[in-house]
């Protein structure tokens, strides 16, 4: 079925369970899709801007107040929306970073917060992971005074991940920002795996900016994110054009140079704000996400030569799980190669695994039901058991 | 045309949103449960009625 000249009408999530590990947490609320299809054409959320004429103060829709709710929720002084947490990390790159400062990132870093850096001429420094990829306040402390030495003084800004993409694991932000504060360096919480999938309190953590991804965690269309600040932050982070035209003398009002004026507009906007009461509502029942995600893992693990390569036991829905002494051992001799565990599964209605990948792999369970959770541990279970692994437990 | 025939076929879309939520809840199986089927027959009730509305309006 086509939806336009050429484009397939997208029937992923209505037909298979999708396990892909980035797309979980952005399917879209049933609220988000109706509010789509009533606000889709380009400018629909401007209908009744007024002066002074930026996004954030919008009333009808509700957008001025969103951006209130979203602040107060992440327990935050200010939130503006961005086209996806990647345009967050710029702002506050672009507002700290000069040419040649070294900043603080990680060994487990998302790709666009080194982009973010690159972009504004700083220099990326990580903080490397421990061998249980988990990023410490001691290594922080190491990688600060490692730094120092390097270029006589501590990096401006450091961007540390809460859950990181490539494990799912959880690390200890507030220890690292309590060691970044004493060099004063000012941290970028990013929770592109977290604002929308579990509680954040930003004041809590101490951190002065928290970056989240409408796509990824938010259950918003792409590409849309929020980044907050503190009071401290906001100035500087939010500050109001001062750039005057040398011909038409003209100015630009309280638009501001880092979020471009008014950035996340139309479709993007409002589908991250109809599912935003009910985003505000999942995170407070992670637990039971979790349960999901235990019957897959308890699944998968009583398949004999596979194991979890992220912390274990999980304290998030995504997970990095290594099946080279068990899935990838079929693939050698099998006719369709690698490729056998993708159609397996998708006989089965489960997609999202990368097709020919039986080494190590990533999936996410979040958002399921319990009766999906079930089906796709059983599903594991019996395509092992198809081609000969064996299952602990089976008959 | 009235403004009616507009709001029918939003809520018609609408209910049809509710019932491809009902889809994604329960893929790849689509078997429902008592509860998933006694919303589903109200959600394809609200729908024969919407268009029904929206036949009196817009051929009228």
């Amino acid at each position: 079925m086509k939806c336009g000249s050429g484009i397939e009408a997208r029937q992923v999530d209505e037909l298979f369970i999708n396990i892909d590990p980035i797309q979980a947490g952005g399917r879209l609320t049933a609220d988000a899709m109706k509010a789509i299809i009533a606000y889709g054409d380009g400018y629909s959320v401007c209908d009744n801007c007024r002066k002074p004429n930026r996004l954030d103060y919008i009333s009808k829709p509700p957008i001025a107040e969103f951006h209130k709710d979203v602040a107060s929720w992440l327990n935050m002084a200010a939130v503006r929306t961005v086209p996806g947490a990647r345009r967050g990390f710029q702002a506050v790159a672009q507002t700290y970073v000069n040419k040649g400062d070294p900043v603080l990132l990680t060994s487990l870093s998302h790709y666009t917060e080194f982009l973010a850096v690159e972009g504004a001429g700083g220099i990326a420094r990580e903080i490397p992971a421990n061998d249980q990829n988990l990023v410490t306040p001691d290594a922080a402390a190491e990688k600060i005074e490692a730094v120092k030495k390097e270029y006589g003084r501590a990096p401006v800004l450091a961007f540390i991940d809460h859950v990181d993409y490539q494990y799912g694991n959880i690390h200890d932000v507030a220890g690292i920002t309590k060691v970044a504060h004493q060099y004063d360096i000012p941290i970028v919480y990013n929770g592109a795996y977290t604002v929308g999938i579990l509680p954040v309190d930003g004041r809590a953590l101490g951190v002065d900016f928290v970056v989240g991804s409408g796509h990824k965690s938010m259950a918003a269309p792409a590409p849309s994110g929020i980044l907050a600040a503190t009071a401290e932050r906001e100035k500087e982070v939010f500050r109001t054009t001062a750039i005057v035209g040398d011909v038409t003398n003209r100015k630009f009002g309280i638009k501001e140079p880092e979020i471009m004026g008014c950035t996340l507009m139309g479709a993007t906007l409002i589908g991250m704000m109809a599912s935003f009461p009910h985003v505000k509502q999942r995170t407070k029942h992670f637990d039971r996400e979790l349960a999901n995600h235990r019957i897959v893992m308890d699944a998968l693990l009583s398949i004999e030569g596979t194991k979890c390569l992220s912390e274990y036991s999980r304290k998030h829905t995504m997970t990095r799980i290594d099946t080279i002494a068990s899935f990838d051992k079929v693939a050698e001799s099998h006719k369709k190669r690698g490729y056998y565990l993708q159609s397996a599964l998708e006989e089965r209605g489960i997609t999202g695994v990368i097709p020919g990948a039986t080494k190590v792999w990533k999936f996410n369970t979040y958002g399921m039901t319990t009766k999906q959770a079930e089906h796709l541990g059983r599903s594991f279970e019996a395509i092992a058991r198809e081609n000969g692994i064996a299952v602990k437990g089976a008959d | 045309m009235s403004k009616r025939a507009v709001d029918m076929t939003f809520q018609a879309i609408y209910t049809l949103t509710d019932i491809r939520i009902l889809l994604r809840e329960t893929a790849p199986s689509h078997e429902f449960d008592i509860h998933q089927e006694a919303q589903l027959v109200r959600l394809l009730e609200n729908l024969e009625r919407q268009v029904g509305s929206l036949k009196q309006e817009m051929l009228k």
